[in-house]
Formats: C-alpha cells, structure tokens, sequence
C-alpha cells in the first residue's frame, strides 16, 4: 500500500500551468528523488505536498491516516532556502518547531537533543542561530523537518547549495534517515540522485516524462559513455579506439576521447587490453556521462 | 497549548529584540511631555528672553484634567505612530524572510497564529500606556493638583481599546503585502482614513473608535461616562476582531490559492 498518492495534479498561475497533471505514489521507505531541470515545477509539486499551496487541479491522499484533513501532522518539510527565527538558538528552534507540531515541551527537548546529535549540531545549540554557517543551517533545517517523526520528510533541493564535505554530511544522513521514513527531495544534481533515491521521478516543464526505479531506468539506457585523457597523444589512436568491436562511436574534445559503448563491462575489458598493448600512457579512464544523465539530456531536449 | 506556545515564543522575541524596553519608556517619554513643559513654559520664556520690553504673557495654566489629556492626546498621535512600527512587520516581515514556510509547514493553525501575535502586541502597548499615563498622573499630580486614579484607571481601560484597533488593522494590512515599511505606510493611511471621518461626520459617528480619546476628555471633566463612550469602545472591539478574523481569513485563502 502506497503512503501517499498524488493523483492528477496541477497547479496554474494566471494561466500559466507550472506543474501539468502529475500523478504518482510513494512507497513506504523508499527514498525517491525529484529530477528535474530549474523551472520545471519540482519545488511547486513540494510546496502542495507540504500542504503550502493547494493544487488548481486534482489530489493528494495519504494512506496512513484519513481522519485529519491536515496532512502537515505527517510531513516534514525542509525548503530550499531555510530561514530561521535568528535570535533563537538551535535547540530553542528545534524544541519550538516541535512545540508547534503538538509536541510536549519535555517530548520536543528529548527529541531536540536527539536530533541535535544525529545532524551533529550538538556543540553550536546553544549559540544563536544567526551565527550558524550555511551547513550548519542546512543541517538544523533537516533536524526541524524531522522533530514530529514524520511520516513522510520532503527536502527541497537538500544538499544543491552546499560544498562538498557538507554534501556529503547530508547524503550520509539521507541514507541514515531512509531506514526509518519515506523521502522525496527535489535536486538538480545527478550523482545526488543516484547515490541515495530508490526511485526517480522525471520532470520537465511541469510534466513527469519519465519515472520508475533506479534499476528499471538504468536497464532501459543502453549505452555509457567513457572518458580518456593520454599525458600525450598517441599515434593513430583515433583509428585504434575505433577498431575496438564494443566501441561505436569516438568523439574527441580538446584532448580528452570519449567512448561510447553498449556493454560497459566488455567495453572495459578489450578497451584496457588495448592500452596494455599499445603502451598508451593512459592518466584517465572515466565512466563520464552516467546513464541518468543520458536519459536526463534526452528528455529533457525532447 | 499551541496558542501559547507562539505567544510565549513573541514575548521572548520582544524580550531579546528590547522592546519590553525601549515602548514603555517612549511612551512615558510622549506622556509626560506636555504637561512638564507647559508647567515650565513661562519660566523657560523667562530664561530664554527675547520678549519685548513690557510685553505681558499671560499663558493661562490648564487645571490637572486639562494637564492629563495632552499626555492623552500625545499618546494617541505619537502612541499610535509607534504602535504602528512595532506591528508593521510582525507577519509581513516572517514571510518576507521566509521564516514564515517554515513555521506554516508544522500544523499550525492560522487563528493561533494570528491571535497569539496580537496578544503579544497587544500586551507591550497595554503595559506602556498604563505606565506612560500613570507617570504623566504622578507629574500631573505633582505640578497641577490632584486627579483621582479610579478615573485614570478608568480611561486607561478605554483608552486601550482604542489601541487596541490599531494593532487590529496593522495586522490585518500585514497579510496583504509582504514588505514591512508598505504595511506601515497603508496602516497609517487607515488610521488617519478613520480619524479625517469621524472629525467630519462626528455627529454622525457617534460611536466611532476614534472618538475615545474626546470622550476620555469629556468623562476626565464630568466624572460620568457617557453612553457614547460604550458605544465607542464597542464598536473598537468590534472593528479589531473583525480586523483579526479578515486576517485569519486571508492568510487561509492565500495558502489555498
């Protein structure tokens, strides 16, 4: 049984449909990831699921619990650019929003602390949040959207506007939260989306063009590319690579080769074999355009 | 329980931002102005000069219930200039600053929202009057003769009422536009709306909110409250709760957009 079902949504401003009749549901403790290029209606299709906004057009169900209309009570919501009551500490934002979520003062300080430890903001709760760092922020605006355990958390673009070590803190934390809840983020980024989410949905100019599994999406791509950069140009290289029986097509930039191949085990295999052959002074040897990109590019220039 | 968890979480704000402070003693400031300098006028002309030779000035003392109105009358200029900043950006700015979706994401409810800001609001600018107008008695006391604190304590009460209105309509133009220094500009214009109407058809509006403060003078004077001046403050509690449902109503609709 799935947790939440959106069936046939659609939300227009004057006119102009920003997210165009998207149905679909979430399974119970998947972690599925909103794609989408800037502008194609993932941080709108958020909004209604957080209960912001109602859709202009169809609905939204949540299996779990039908007696209250306010599905707020089960979803935690994390927007793209938290803001923050700067004056309070983290801890008092946190035992607030708990507050505000019903909680009891002494149930929303237990649960602060707890989540103050699993987003590792323990040694800053007591300073004032206008002190924090844009991580730091980043990370108490996870720990706010967790504070009513909440049956679904939507992060909007979580880890977009991070560097990399803060990144990293919040794929790490994503893949610690999915054991226990369901998750849909928005992201732009590719790699985000491969490393965590189970599951994919598509979006381009307010239309879901492409959604299912990881697994699915990837058997359905057929091809990979590879990227090679030599420390110099070996001799009729060109013509080498293409003899390859795996390789169908060769394309160079600057001095970077790229591959494309149907079977990238195969491709590996004989491509390696040929470097140890030639003696090629080989400095690089990437798997560059991953298949979600491919599928990414392809429909998103449909 | 939800209610009071907002309104404890404004009274911390207010704390730490000082207003707790720095409204009471503007208002005392604006209370015991007027009767401290018209009680010294004449020595300060004195001091001052520049008067002509064998001019005679003869300003005429006002008695104590004359001296305690112009605390009155400057508090419901002044008073409400700054009854208007304090307010201006108490929704407005949350949603300018985005703190405002992050609040609405929890189950919040707008009437606890919105009723437990006023509540707070409504408590500093209660709290300063009492205080500005009972330092403007002490003074008033001191320099012009006796007043009796019942009858100051009475007008208090009426004259919150009327405050209590404009802290209902700055609220209410909150939800209608999101930049702070907007919300002021359009409160004012309100107030000022409601003053310039009552002034031309007071024998009409008999029971207009913006009459409390004439009224306040009439009962300092004669002891007697009037029936106007429960007309008056029935209609200011009328008019603000309406001002705080209308604001309720359209915080709701624009989330339902």
């Amino acid at each position: 049984m799935a947790l939440l079902e959106a069936s046939h949504l659609t939300k227009t401003y004057k006119d102009i449909s920003v997210v165009n009749d998207v149905s679909f549901s979430l399974e119970h403790g998947k972690c599925v990831a909103l794609l989408g290029p800037n502008g194609s209606g993932k941080t709108t299709t958020l909004r209604m699921l957080a209960g912001f906004i109602k859709p202009t057009d169809g609905n939204i169900s949540f299996n779990e619990d039908r007696l209250s209309k306010d599905f707020r009570n089960y979803v935690g919501y994390l927007p793209q650019f938290p803001v923050f009551h700067n004056w309070m500490s983290g801890k008092e934002f946190l035992i607030y929003a708990g507050q505000l979520a019903h909680l009891s003062k002494t149930e929303a300080i237990k649960r602060a602390d707890e989540l103050l430890d699993l987003v590792n903001l323990k040694e800053v709760r007591k300073l004032r949040i206008s002190k924090y760092s844009g991580g730091m922020k980043q990370r108490l605006g996870i720990a706010q959207a967790l504070i009513h355990a909440p049956k679904l958390i939507i992060l909007d673009e979580p880890a977009s506007a991070l560097d990399p070590i803060g990144r990293r803190e919040v794929l790490n934390l994503m893949r610690e939260l999915k054991k226990d809840a369901t998750i849909l983020f928005s992201t732009h980024i590719l790699n985000d989306a491969e490393e965590v989410s189970d599951e994919i949905l598509l979006l381009n100019e307010g239309k879901i063009i492409e959604q299912g599994s990881m697994h699915e999406l990837e058997s359905v791509q057929s091809t990979v590319t590879i990227k090679l950069s030599f420390t110099d140009e070996p001799k009729f290289i060109e013509d080498r690579l293409k003899e390859i029986e795996s390789v169908f097509k060769v394309t160079r930039e600057n001095n970077d080769y790229f591959l494309t191949v149907h079977d990238l085990q195969i491709a590996r295999k004989q491509l390696l074999e040929v470097v140890h052959r030639e003696n090629w002074q080989l400095t690089r040897f990437e798997v560059a355009k991953t298949s979600l990109e491919d599928l990414f590019m392809k429909a998103v220039k449909k | 329980m939800q209610w009071y968890v907002i309104f404890k979480k404004e009274i911390l704000e207010n704390w730490r931002n000082m207003k707790w402070i720095w409204v009471p003693i503007v208002f005392i400031l604006f209370a015991v102005m007027d009767p401290i300098t018209t009680y010294y006028l004449p020595k300060i002309m004195d001091a001052v000069g520049g008067i002509p030779e064998g001019a005679v000035v003869d300003i005429p003392m006002p008695n104590a219930n004359e001296a305690i109105l112009m605390s009155f009358n400057e508090l419901g200029l002044l008073g409400v200039l700054i009854t208007v900043v304090i307010a201006m950006g108490v929704i407005s700015g949350e949603m300018k600053s985005g703190v405002y979706e992050l609040i609405l994401s929890k189950p919040v409810k707008y009437t606890n929202y919105v009723s437990a800001k006023f509540m707070s609001l409504a408590l500093i600018v209660f709290l300063s009057i009492f205080l500005a107008v009972v330092a403007g008695w002490y003074y008033v006391s001191l320099l012009f003769g006796s007043i009796d604190f019942t009858k100051i304590l009475t007008s208090i009460l009426f004259f919150s009422l009327y405050f209590a209105l404009i802290i209902g309509i700055v609220i209410m133009v909150n939800t209608w536009v999101q930049s702070p220094g907007v919300v002021a500009f359009l409160s004012l214009i309100i107030i000022i709306a409601l003053n310039v109407l009552t002034s031309i058809y007071g024998h009409i509006f008999t029971w207009s909110p913006a009459l409390i403060g004439d009224y306040i003078g009439e009962y300092l004077h004669s002891g007697v409250l009037s029936t106007e001046i429960w007309y008056s403050a029935l209609m200011a509690v009328i008019f603000t709760f309406a001002c705080i449902q209308f604001a309720i109503l359209t915080l709701k609709n624009r989330a339902l957009q």
